[in-house]
Protein backbone atom coordinates (compact mmCIF):
# COMPACT_ATOMS: atom_id res chain seq x y z
CA UNK A 1 0.00 0.00 0.00
CA UNK A 2 2.78 2.34 0.95
CA UNK A 3 4.53 1.51 -2.29
CA UNK A 4 1.44 2.17 -4.38
CA UNK A 5 1.02 5.57 -2.73
CA UNK A 6 4.70 6.41 -3.21
CA UNK A 7 4.58 5.51 -6.91
CA UNK A 8 1.29 7.40 -7.33
CA UNK A 9 2.97 10.49 -5.87
CA UNK A 10 5.95 10.03 -8.19
CA UNK A 11 3.69 9.80 -11.27
CA UNK A 12 1.56 12.81 -10.31
CA UNK A 13 4.70 14.86 -9.61
CA UNK A 14 6.24 13.85 -12.93
CA UNK A 15 3.10 14.83 -14.85
CA UNK A 16 2.86 18.14 -12.98
CA UNK A 17 6.48 19.06 -13.65
CA UNK A 18 6.28 18.06 -17.29
CA UNK A 19 3.13 20.09 -17.99
CA UNK A 20 4.22 23.21 -16.09
CA UNK A 21 7.86 23.84 -15.19
CA UNK A 22 9.51 21.78 -17.93
CA UNK A 23 7.21 23.09 -20.64
CA UNK A 24 8.80 26.49 -19.93
CA UNK A 25 12.25 24.97 -19.61
CA UNK A 26 12.72 23.53 -23.05
CA UNK A 27 15.88 22.32 -24.69
CA UNK A 28 15.80 23.67 -28.27
CA UNK A 29 12.03 23.55 -28.17
CA UNK A 30 11.74 20.06 -26.70
CA UNK A 31 10.68 19.10 -23.18
CA UNK A 32 11.82 15.97 -21.34
CA UNK A 33 9.61 12.88 -21.05
CA UNK A 34 9.68 12.38 -17.30
CA UNK A 35 7.38 9.35 -17.29
CA UNK A 36 9.72 7.57 -19.71
CA UNK A 37 12.55 8.39 -17.33
CA UNK A 38 10.63 7.07 -14.30
CA UNK A 39 9.77 3.84 -16.15
CA UNK A 40 13.32 3.25 -17.34
CA UNK A 41 14.98 3.94 -13.98
CA UNK A 42 12.55 1.74 -12.05
CA UNK A 43 12.78 -1.06 -14.65
CA UNK A 44 16.57 -0.90 -14.43
CA UNK A 45 16.34 -1.14 -10.67
CA UNK A 46 13.56 -3.69 -10.22
CA UNK A 47 13.53 -5.86 -13.33
CA UNK A 48 11.08 -6.67 -16.14
CA UNK A 49 8.06 -7.49 -13.99
CA UNK A 50 7.93 -4.20 -12.14
CA UNK A 51 9.17 -2.43 -15.24
CA UNK A 52 6.20 -3.52 -17.32
CA UNK A 53 3.73 -2.70 -14.53
CA UNK A 54 5.09 0.75 -13.75
CA UNK A 55 5.39 1.44 -17.49
CA UNK A 56 1.75 0.59 -18.08
CA UNK A 57 0.66 2.75 -15.13
CA UNK A 58 2.82 5.74 -16.13
CA UNK A 59 1.68 5.42 -19.74
CA UNK A 60 -2.00 5.28 -18.88
CA UNK A 61 -1.62 8.29 -16.59
CA UNK A 62 0.03 10.31 -19.37
CA UNK A 63 -2.53 9.13 -21.94
CA UNK A 64 -5.37 10.54 -19.90
CA UNK A 65 -3.93 14.04 -20.25
CA UNK A 66 -3.01 13.84 -23.93
CA UNK A 67 -5.19 14.81 -26.84
CA UNK A 68 -4.51 11.47 -28.56
CA UNK A 69 -6.25 8.09 -28.52
CA UNK A 70 -5.64 6.66 -25.05
CA UNK A 71 -3.43 3.62 -24.63
CA UNK A 72 -0.57 4.46 -27.00
CA UNK A 73 1.77 5.66 -24.26
CA UNK A 74 0.64 2.75 -22.06
CA UNK A 75 1.61 0.32 -24.82
CA UNK A 76 4.94 2.08 -25.41
CA UNK A 77 5.96 2.22 -21.77
CA UNK A 78 4.83 -1.35 -20.97
CA UNK A 79 7.15 -2.66 -23.67
CA UNK A 80 9.89 -0.18 -22.72
CA UNK A 81 9.77 -1.15 -19.03
CA UNK A 82 9.85 -4.84 -19.90
CA UNK A 83 12.68 -4.42 -22.42
CA UNK A 84 14.84 -2.36 -20.06
CA UNK A 85 14.17 -4.83 -17.23
CA UNK A 86 15.25 -7.71 -19.48
CA UNK A 87 18.31 -5.84 -20.75
CA UNK A 88 19.43 -5.34 -17.16
CA UNK A 89 20.94 -8.81 -16.95
CA UNK A 90 23.28 -8.07 -19.86
CA UNK A 91 24.70 -4.95 -18.26
CA UNK A 92 27.84 -5.95 -16.41
CA UNK A 93 29.58 -2.59 -16.14
CA UNK A 94 29.56 -1.13 -12.63
CA UNK A 95 30.01 2.36 -14.09
CA UNK A 96 27.83 5.08 -12.53
CA UNK A 97 27.14 6.25 -16.08
CA UNK A 98 25.04 3.14 -16.81
CA UNK A 99 21.64 4.67 -15.88
CA UNK A 100 22.35 7.79 -17.95
CA UNK A 101 23.32 5.81 -21.04
CA UNK A 102 20.40 3.40 -20.67
CA UNK A 103 17.95 6.29 -20.20
CA UNK A 104 19.29 8.01 -23.31
CA UNK A 105 19.04 4.95 -25.56
CA UNK A 106 15.73 3.72 -24.15
CA UNK A 107 14.09 7.17 -24.34
CA UNK A 108 15.10 7.59 -27.99
CA UNK A 109 13.73 4.13 -28.85
CA UNK A 110 10.58 4.68 -26.79
CA UNK A 111 9.77 8.05 -28.35
CA UNK A 112 10.45 6.64 -31.84
CA UNK A 113 8.11 3.71 -31.12
CA UNK A 114 5.43 6.09 -29.89
CA UNK A 115 5.79 8.24 -33.01
CA UNK A 116 5.52 5.19 -35.27
CA UNK A 117 2.36 3.95 -33.53
CA UNK A 118 0.70 7.41 -33.70
CA UNK A 119 1.71 7.58 -37.38
CA UNK A 120 0.14 4.17 -38.07
CA UNK A 121 -3.05 5.35 -36.37
CA UNK A 122 -3.07 8.44 -38.60
CA UNK A 123 -2.56 10.79 -35.65
CA UNK A 124 0.94 11.97 -36.49
CA UNK A 125 0.98 15.26 -38.40
CA UNK A 126 4.62 16.39 -38.16
CA UNK A 127 7.39 15.46 -40.59
CA UNK A 128 10.14 12.86 -40.30
CA UNK A 129 12.84 15.44 -39.50
CA UNK A 130 10.82 16.76 -36.61
CA UNK A 131 10.14 13.22 -35.35
CA UNK A 132 13.86 12.39 -35.34
CA UNK A 133 14.72 15.71 -33.71
CA UNK A 134 12.18 15.14 -30.94
CA UNK A 135 13.39 11.58 -30.28
CA UNK A 136 17.06 12.60 -30.06
CA UNK A 137 16.57 15.80 -28.05
CA UNK A 138 14.18 14.13 -25.61
CA UNK A 139 16.75 11.37 -25.11
CA UNK A 140 19.47 13.96 -24.47
CA UNK A 141 17.30 15.96 -22.07
CA UNK A 142 16.25 12.82 -20.15
CA UNK A 143 19.89 11.72 -19.96
CA UNK A 144 20.90 15.09 -18.52
CA UNK A 145 18.18 14.80 -15.86
CA UNK A 146 19.06 11.20 -14.94
CA UNK A 147 21.99 11.90 -12.57
CA UNK A 148 19.70 14.25 -10.63
CA UNK A 149 16.46 12.26 -10.63
CA UNK A 150 17.62 8.62 -10.68
CA UNK A 151 19.12 8.56 -7.14
CA UNK A 152 15.97 10.24 -5.83
CA UNK A 153 13.72 7.70 -7.55
CA UNK A 154 15.90 4.84 -6.36
CA UNK A 155 15.59 6.03 -2.78
CA UNK A 156 11.80 6.26 -3.06
CA UNK A 157 11.59 2.76 -4.56
CA UNK A 158 13.95 1.26 -1.97
CA UNK A 159 12.26 3.09 0.91
CA UNK A 160 8.80 1.88 -0.02
CA UNK A 161 9.77 -1.73 -0.70
CA UNK A 162 7.56 -4.20 1.25
CA UNK A 163 9.32 -5.17 4.44
CA UNK A 164 10.93 -8.60 4.56
CA UNK A 165 9.74 -11.07 7.19
CA UNK A 166 11.76 -10.51 10.32
CA UNK A 167 13.46 -13.68 11.57
CA UNK A 168 14.10 -14.00 15.26
CA UNK B 1 2.70 -8.46 -4.23
CA UNK B 2 4.60 -11.28 -5.86
CA UNK B 3 8.17 -10.13 -5.47
CA UNK B 4 9.69 -13.19 -7.10
CA UNK B 5 8.03 -14.37 -10.24
CA UNK B 6 9.50 -16.47 -12.99
CA UNK B 7 10.19 -15.29 -16.52
CA UNK B 8 7.10 -17.15 -17.65
CA UNK B 9 4.83 -15.13 -15.37
CA UNK B 10 6.54 -11.93 -16.42
CA UNK B 11 5.96 -12.74 -20.05
CA UNK B 12 2.28 -13.43 -19.34
CA UNK B 13 2.03 -10.12 -17.49
CA UNK B 14 3.57 -8.20 -20.39
CA UNK B 15 1.36 -9.89 -22.96
CA UNK B 16 -1.63 -9.11 -20.75
CA UNK B 17 -0.71 -5.45 -20.39
CA UNK B 18 -0.05 -5.11 -24.12
CA UNK B 19 -3.45 -6.61 -24.90
CA UNK B 20 -5.10 -4.24 -22.43
CA UNK B 21 -3.26 -1.27 -24.02
CA UNK B 22 -4.38 -2.31 -27.51
CA UNK B 23 -7.94 -2.73 -26.25
CA UNK B 24 -7.84 0.76 -24.73
CA UNK B 25 -6.51 2.26 -27.97
CA UNK B 26 -9.23 0.55 -30.01
CA UNK B 27 -12.09 1.38 -27.65
CA UNK B 28 -11.01 5.00 -27.19
CA UNK B 29 -10.50 5.42 -30.94
CA UNK B 30 -14.03 4.22 -31.62
CA UNK B 31 -15.85 5.94 -28.81
CA UNK B 32 -14.23 9.34 -29.11
CA UNK B 33 -15.65 11.76 -26.57
CA UNK B 34 -18.48 9.72 -25.14
CA UNK B 35 -17.12 6.50 -23.64
CA UNK B 36 -16.10 5.52 -20.13
CA UNK B 37 -12.45 6.05 -21.10
CA UNK B 38 -13.16 9.65 -22.05
CA UNK B 39 -14.85 10.06 -18.66
CA UNK B 40 -11.73 8.67 -16.98
CA UNK B 41 -9.62 11.14 -18.92
CA UNK B 42 -11.88 14.00 -17.86
CA UNK B 43 -11.67 12.87 -14.24
CA UNK B 44 -7.87 12.78 -14.43
CA UNK B 45 -7.72 16.26 -15.95
CA UNK B 46 -10.13 17.58 -13.33
CA UNK B 47 -7.89 16.09 -10.64
CA UNK B 48 -4.74 17.59 -12.15
CA UNK B 49 -6.07 21.09 -12.95
CA UNK B 50 -5.92 22.58 -9.41
CA UNK B 51 -2.44 21.08 -8.92
CA UNK B 52 -1.22 22.47 -12.23
CA UNK B 53 -2.66 25.86 -11.34
CA UNK B 54 -0.86 25.85 -7.99
CA UNK B 55 2.47 24.81 -9.50
CA UNK B 56 2.18 27.36 -12.31
CA UNK B 57 1.38 30.17 -9.88
CA UNK B 58 4.27 29.18 -7.65
CA UNK B 59 6.84 28.73 -10.39
CA UNK B 60 5.92 31.36 -12.95
CA UNK B 61 8.83 33.72 -12.09
CA UNK B 62 11.23 30.76 -12.00
CA UNK B 63 9.90 29.40 -15.27
CA UNK B 64 10.32 32.79 -16.90
CA UNK B 65 13.91 33.02 -15.69
CA UNK B 66 14.81 29.56 -16.94
CA UNK B 67 13.01 29.96 -20.24
CA UNK B 68 15.31 32.93 -20.76
CA UNK B 69 18.34 30.76 -20.08
CA UNK B 70 17.07 27.90 -22.21
CA UNK B 71 16.63 30.20 -25.19
CA UNK B 72 20.21 31.42 -24.92
CA UNK B 73 21.34 30.56 -28.49
CA UNK B 74 18.54 32.56 -30.04
CA UNK B 75 19.10 35.34 -27.52
CA UNK B 76 22.69 35.62 -28.65
CA UNK B 77 21.51 36.07 -32.21
CA UNK B 78 19.17 38.81 -31.13
CA UNK B 79 21.92 40.56 -29.20
CA UNK B 80 22.75 42.98 -31.99
CA UNK B 81 19.15 44.04 -32.43
CA UNK B 82 18.68 44.40 -28.71
CA UNK B 83 21.68 46.69 -28.29
CA UNK B 84 20.01 49.18 -30.58
CA UNK B 85 16.98 49.13 -28.36
CA UNK B 86 18.82 49.57 -25.08
CA UNK B 87 18.83 53.37 -25.19
CA UNK B 88 15.14 53.41 -25.81
CA UNK B 89 14.46 50.87 -23.10
CA UNK B 90 16.52 52.57 -20.41
CA UNK B 91 14.16 55.50 -20.47
CA UNK B 92 11.27 53.18 -19.82
CA UNK B 93 12.81 50.93 -17.18
CA UNK B 94 11.90 53.20 -14.30
CA UNK B 95 8.28 53.25 -15.27
CA UNK B 96 7.98 49.59 -16.07
CA UNK B 97 7.28 46.96 -13.47
CA UNK B 98 5.86 43.52 -13.78
CA UNK B 99 2.68 44.55 -12.04
CA UNK B 100 2.14 47.42 -14.43
CA UNK B 101 2.70 45.14 -17.39
CA UNK B 102 0.30 42.56 -16.07
CA UNK B 103 -2.24 45.25 -15.31
CA UNK B 104 -1.92 46.50 -18.88
CA UNK B 105 -2.28 43.00 -20.17
CA UNK B 106 -5.50 42.43 -18.25
CA UNK B 107 -6.80 45.89 -19.18
CA UNK B 108 -6.18 45.05 -22.84
CA UNK B 109 -8.08 41.80 -22.47
CA UNK B 110 -10.92 43.65 -20.74
CA UNK B 111 -11.10 46.21 -23.55
CA UNK B 112 -11.04 43.40 -26.06
CA UNK B 113 -13.69 41.46 -24.17
CA UNK B 114 -16.01 44.47 -24.21
CA UNK B 115 -15.47 45.04 -27.91
CA UNK B 116 -16.07 41.43 -28.93
CA UNK B 117 -19.39 40.42 -30.35
CA UNK B 118 -19.73 36.86 -29.03
CA UNK B 119 -19.65 36.75 -25.22
CA UNK B 120 -16.30 35.66 -23.88
CA UNK B 121 -14.75 34.21 -20.73
CA UNK B 122 -11.33 35.34 -19.48
CA UNK B 123 -9.02 32.51 -18.44
CA UNK B 124 -5.53 31.98 -17.06
CA UNK B 125 -3.08 29.50 -18.60
CA UNK B 126 -2.30 26.85 -15.96
CA UNK B 127 -0.30 24.28 -17.94
CA UNK B 128 1.37 23.85 -21.31
CA UNK B 129 0.43 20.37 -22.44
CA UNK B 130 2.30 17.11 -21.94
CA UNK B 131 3.64 16.13 -25.33
CA UNK B 132 6.38 17.24 -27.69
CA UNK B 133 4.21 16.28 -30.65
CA UNK B 134 1.18 18.39 -29.80
CA UNK B 135 1.03 22.06 -28.95
CA UNK B 136 -1.64 22.72 -26.36
CA UNK B 137 -2.31 24.68 -23.20
CA UNK B 138 -4.63 24.11 -20.25
CA UNK B 139 -6.73 27.01 -18.97
CA UNK B 140 -8.50 27.45 -15.64
CA UNK B 141 -12.05 27.75 -17.02
CA UNK B 142 -14.27 24.83 -17.96
CA UNK B 143 -17.86 23.82 -18.58
CA UNK B 144 -18.90 25.39 -15.24
CA UNK B 145 -18.04 28.77 -16.78
CA UNK B 146 -19.70 28.02 -20.10
CA UNK B 147 -16.62 26.93 -22.01
CA UNK B 148 -17.44 24.33 -24.68
CA UNK B 149 -15.53 22.17 -27.08
CA UNK B 150 -14.65 24.03 -30.34
CA UNK B 151 -14.80 27.48 -28.75
CA UNK B 152 -12.17 29.77 -30.33
CA UNK B 153 -9.56 31.20 -27.94
CA UNK B 154 -8.01 34.64 -28.50
CA UNK B 155 -5.85 37.22 -26.80
CA UNK B 156 -4.91 40.81 -27.65
CA UNK B 157 -6.15 44.30 -26.91
CA UNK B 158 -8.90 46.60 -28.09
CA UNK B 159 -6.98 47.09 -31.35
CA UNK B 160 -7.99 43.61 -32.26
CA UNK B 161 -8.18 40.00 -31.26
CA UNK B 162 -5.30 37.64 -32.01
CA UNK B 163 -6.00 33.97 -32.55
CA UNK B 164 -4.58 31.54 -29.96
CA UNK B 165 -6.35 28.28 -30.77
CA UNK B 166 -9.45 26.21 -30.21
CA UNK B 167 -10.87 24.31 -27.23
CA UNK B 168 -10.48 20.54 -27.76
CA UNK B 169 -11.35 19.08 -24.35
CA UNK B 170 -13.37 20.38 -21.43
CA UNK B 171 -13.71 19.40 -17.78
CA UNK B 172 -15.96 21.24 -15.30
CA UNK B 173 -13.03 23.35 -14.05
CA UNK B 174 -10.49 23.40 -16.89
CA UNK B 175 -10.15 23.15 -20.66
CA UNK B 176 -7.43 22.09 -23.08
CA UNK B 177 -6.76 24.41 -26.00
CA UNK B 178 -5.04 23.25 -29.19
CA UNK B 179 -2.74 26.03 -30.27
CA UNK B 180 -2.65 27.62 -33.71
CA UNK B 181 0.89 26.24 -34.21
CA UNK B 182 -0.14 22.59 -33.64
CA UNK B 183 0.32 20.42 -36.73
CA UNK B 184 -3.28 19.30 -36.51
CA UNK B 185 -4.65 22.86 -36.55
CA UNK B 186 -6.09 24.57 -39.60
CA UNK B 187 -8.13 27.73 -40.04
CA UNK B 188 -9.38 29.52 -43.16
CA UNK B 189 -7.63 32.89 -43.53
CA UNK B 190 -7.80 36.03 -45.69
CA UNK B 191 -4.90 38.21 -46.80
CA UNK B 192 -5.63 41.79 -45.74
CA UNK B 193 -4.62 43.75 -48.87
CA UNK B 194 -5.46 41.36 -51.70
CA UNK B 195 -8.43 39.73 -50.04
CA UNK B 196 -7.36 36.30 -51.29
CA UNK B 197 -8.31 33.40 -49.05
CA UNK B 198 -6.54 30.17 -48.19
CA UNK B 199 -6.10 27.56 -45.51
CA UNK B 200 -3.66 28.36 -42.69
CA UNK B 201 -2.15 25.26 -41.06
CA UNK B 202 0.14 24.84 -38.05
CA UNK B 203 3.77 23.78 -38.42
CA UNK B 204 4.99 23.24 -34.88
CA UNK B 205 7.89 25.49 -34.01
CA UNK B 206 8.08 26.78 -37.62
CA UNK B 207 5.91 29.58 -38.99
CA UNK B 208 2.39 28.70 -40.12
CA UNK B 209 1.74 27.84 -43.76
CA UNK B 210 -1.06 29.43 -45.77
CA UNK B 211 -2.01 27.19 -48.69
CA UNK B 212 -4.22 27.33 -51.76
CA UNK B 213 -3.89 31.01 -52.55
CA UNK B 214 -3.79 32.01 -56.25
CA UNK B 215 -0.25 32.13 -57.66
CA UNK B 216 -0.68 35.65 -59.04
CA UNK B 217 -1.56 37.13 -55.65
CA UNK B 218 0.08 40.54 -55.13
CA UNK B 219 1.88 41.23 -51.87
CA UNK B 220 2.78 44.66 -50.50
CA UNK B 221 6.37 45.47 -51.41
CA UNK B 222 9.19 46.79 -49.24
CA UNK B 223 8.84 46.78 -45.50
CA UNK B 224 5.04 46.83 -45.48
CA UNK B 225 3.62 43.72 -43.87
CA UNK B 226 0.67 41.70 -45.00
CA UNK B 227 -1.67 40.52 -42.27
CA UNK B 228 -3.83 37.40 -42.29
CA UNK B 229 -7.27 37.40 -40.66
CA UNK B 230 -9.90 34.76 -40.01
CA UNK B 231 -13.00 34.61 -42.21
CA UNK B 232 -16.42 33.10 -41.82
CA UNK B 233 -17.86 30.77 -44.37
CA UNK B 234 -20.70 28.37 -44.72
CA UNK B 235 -20.63 25.27 -46.84
CA UNK B 236 -23.91 23.43 -46.70
CA UNK B 237 -24.81 23.30 -43.04
CA UNK B 238 -21.17 23.33 -42.00
CA UNK B 239 -20.28 26.69 -40.55
CA UNK B 240 -16.82 27.98 -39.70
CA UNK B 241 -15.80 27.87 -36.07
CA UNK B 242 -14.11 31.25 -35.99
CA UNK B 243 -15.65 34.72 -35.98
CA UNK B 244 -14.26 36.97 -38.75
CA UNK B 245 -11.38 39.45 -38.47
CA UNK B 246 -9.32 37.83 -35.76
CA UNK B 247 -5.64 38.44 -36.56
CA UNK B 248 -3.85 35.14 -37.25
CA UNK B 249 -0.42 36.56 -38.11
CA UNK B 250 1.67 38.39 -40.66
CA UNK B 251 3.20 37.02 -43.85
CA UNK B 252 6.89 36.30 -43.27
CA UNK B 253 7.89 34.67 -46.56
CA UNK B 254 6.38 33.93 -49.95
CA UNK B 255 7.14 30.48 -51.35
CA UNK B 256 7.13 30.58 -55.14
CA UNK B 257 6.00 27.10 -55.91
CA UNK B 258 5.58 25.48 -59.31
CA UNK B 259 1.99 24.53 -58.55
CA UNK B 260 -0.89 26.69 -59.73
CA UNK B 261 -1.40 27.71 -56.12
CA UNK B 262 1.07 29.74 -54.10
CA UNK B 263 2.06 29.21 -50.50
CA UNK B 264 3.17 31.73 -47.89
CA UNK B 265 4.66 31.45 -44.41
CA UNK B 266 2.74 33.25 -41.71
CA UNK B 267 4.29 34.30 -38.40
CA UNK B 268 1.69 33.94 -35.61
CA UNK B 269 0.54 37.22 -34.03
CA UNK B 270 0.73 35.65 -30.57
CA UNK B 271 3.95 34.89 -28.67
CA UNK B 272 3.04 31.46 -27.33
CA UNK B 273 6.03 31.21 -25.01
CA UNK B 274 4.78 34.03 -22.80
CA UNK B 275 1.04 33.47 -22.98
CA UNK B 276 -0.58 33.92 -19.54
CA UNK B 277 -4.14 35.13 -20.05
CA UNK B 278 -6.64 34.44 -22.84
CA UNK B 279 -10.29 34.94 -23.75
CA UNK B 280 -12.57 32.07 -24.74
CA UNK B 281 -15.22 33.13 -27.27
CA UNK B 282 -18.50 31.35 -26.65
CA UNK B 283 -19.52 30.60 -30.18
CA UNK B 284 -19.51 26.82 -30.23
CA UNK B 285 -23.07 26.51 -28.97
CA UNK B 286 -24.40 27.50 -32.39
CA UNK B 287 -22.04 25.60 -34.67
CA UNK B 288 -19.84 22.55 -34.77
Amino acid sequence: MRRVLALFAVIVTAILLQSTVFSQLRLLGVRPELLYLVTIVIALQEGPNEGALIGFTCGLAQDMLLDQPMGITALTLTLLGYAVGMARQYIVSPSPLVPTVVVAIATALGVAFYEIVTFLLGQFEAGVTYAVKVALLTALYNAVLTPILAPLLRRIVEGSRPRRVVRL
Amino acid sequence: MAARSGPRNTRLLVVGLVVVSLAIITVDYREGDSGPLADMGRAARTFMAPLQEAVTNATRPVGDFFSGVAHLPSLARENADLKAEIADLQARIAATSQVAAQNQNLQNLLDLQQSLRPPSVPAVVIANGMSNLNYSITIDRGSNDGVQKNDPVVTGSQDGARLVGIVVAVTPISADVRLLIDEGFSVPGRLATSGETGLVVGNGDQDLTMQDIPANTKFPSGSATESVFTITYQIGDQQSRFPPNILIGTVSAVVQGVQPDAQVSVRPAVDFSSLETVLVLQTAGSSG
